[in-house]
């Protein structure tokens, strides 16, 4: 379950598809396809498989959009692959279908465009309180939980505090938020998910782990159960820069600063990125940014 | 003289006496004269289009809007032209059946004249180029003049559409 895919930089993925490296450029923006991911540097970097799918269907296409289309088509085959064998309860086959799209796909893009959206399709199909879906989502949290213990050790001084609202494993968020974990922990960073129901004992964990900004994931908390986290975790911390995600539409935003992600795990990642980067470590945030602090959370809590 | 019934060659896709002429699928534009084959079927002028090849009383000009149907009756292509006209983007059509987009003008033709036939004869390798009015799936009041032709590779449909006034 290495990253061990194959990437082409823009030069190698234009000389592929014999077209320069302006026209791929050019069609990322019209097209969205082939999308690439960035290095460090902000250089492009394309996945071999994506690259090899379009040489092969611009061969057969009469335009670039119906190649495209046709590419994606072979490549979302791995989806397909993988809710038959779910559907089947057939583990092995589901961790072969996984294997199969990492060998086209990052780890983040093969949760993104498989994995997640394989499970969520089962959940559709046969309910998100059913039998199958709790089959797919116990196997789903499993092989995230694998991949992120074979993720390298934190390499980047940051540290993510993440307060979970979700109800169970079995809720449709939790994957998600189990992504958003993988992936940040993929990136280096340090993560520790808290439940947002237990707050005895949180200064002492909070002083040994130093975050430096906070997401509450979930809508099955309470805005009185965050609201009181929340001020919990500031009274050990300090103002940290606070983010939502998946909050189901709740009124949080609306009553404090704090950002709202967008429910795209790999997404929300980036701009847990961008807000742990556009503030310097070691220094409080201003009052303004991204902060719980809100008069209306504090009554909550002191009346509770 | 023979008095029953007797097969008849026909000229077909494969008797042109001219060669086909070669469009991008997007400008409309012909390959660069520097685009030595064997080359991608990437436009080099513009990168957004196939090349695709069209006898020479169907392909369009520079000017043409345009769109490419498979055998099917899927739109493959939509230029650059025809998506001003049309009003539609190419990503968002394509794969659609075409009667999402343009419809015969006179529903009342059926047969072998009908719009569906002669996209199907097209996209089949079908010689001729015919001429069919049309218009817009969801207006009215508006016409398009146009004629059908093959094209390819792959076979398809090659629908050039104009106003009538040329």
């Amino acid at each position: 379950m290495d990253d061990g895919v194959r990437t082409l930089k823009t030069s190698e993925a234009a000389s592929v598809l014999n077209v320069s490296p302006n026209t791929l450029r050019a069609w990322e923006r019209r097209f969205g396809y082939p999308k690439p991911q960035r290095t460090a540097g902000k250089h492009r970097l394309y996945t071999h498989g994506e690259v090899a799918a379009l040489r092969d269907a611009l061969q057969e296409g009469l335009s670039i959009s119906s190649a495209i289309s046709r590419a994606r088509e072979s490549l979302s085959s791995d989806t397909s692959t993988l809710v038959g064998a779910l559907q089947a309860f057939e583990l092995d086959r589901a961790d072969a279908a996984m294997e199969a799209a990492l060998a086209l796909r990052s780890v983040e893009r093969s949760v993104q465009e498989v994995l997640l959206p394989s499970i969520h399709e089962i959940g559709e199909r046969h309910g998100f309180d059913s039998a199958p879906w709790a089959f797919a989502a116990r196997w789903a949290t499993d092989w995230l939980q694998r991949a992120q213990r074979m993720a390298p050790p934190p390499m980047r001084p940051t540290a993510i505090l993440v307060g979970d609202a979700t109800r169970d494993d079995l809720d449709p968020d939790a994957l998600a938020l189990k992504a958003l974990q993988l992936f940040a922990v993929r990136s280096g960073a340090r993560v520790l998910v808290l439940p947002i129901t237990g707050v005895a004992g949180l200064t002492e964990v909070l002083g040994a782990f130093a975050p430096q900004v906070v997401v509450i994931s979930g809508a099955h908390a309470s805005d009185d159960d965050v609201a009181r986290w929340a001020y919990r975790v500031r009274s050990a911390s300090g103002a940290l820069p606070m983010a939502l995600y998946r909050r189901g539409g709740r009124a949080d935003a609306a009553r404090t600063t704090a950002r709202n992600l967008p429910d795209n795990a790999g997404e929300a990642h980036r701009i847990v990125l961008e807000i742990l980067d556009g503030r310097p470590r070691g220094v409080a945030a201003p009052a303004d940014d991204h902060v719980i602090d809100q008069p209306a959370n504090r009554r909550q809590v002191r009346a509770s | 003289m023979i008095e029953r019934p007797h097969l008849v060659a026909l000229p077909g896709y494969a008797d042109h006496p001219r060669p086909d002429v070669q469009f991008c699928g997007h400008c409309g534009r012909p390959p660069l004269e520097t685009d030595i084959p064997p080359v991608s079927r990437v436009c080099t002028r513009c990168g957004l289009g196939l090349l695709v090849s069209a006898p020479p009383d169907g392909a369009p000009t520079p000017d043409d809007p345009f769109l490419l149907v498979d055998g099917q009756l899927s739109i493959c292509g939509v230029s650059r032209l025809a998506e001003e006209l049309l009003m539609t983007k190419e990503t968002e059509v394509v794969n659609a059946h075409i009667g999402d987009l343009l419809v015969p003008a006179d529903i009342e033709i059926s047969g072998p004249e009908s719009l569906v036939n002669l996209i199907v004869h097209a996209a089949r390798g079908g010689g001729e180029t015919r001429h069919v009015v049309l218009r817009p799936a969801k207006e009215f009041g508006i016409r398009f003049w146009a004629r059908i032709a093959p094209c390819g590779p792959p076979r398809a449909a090659l629908i050039v559409l104009a106003d009538g006034r040329a």
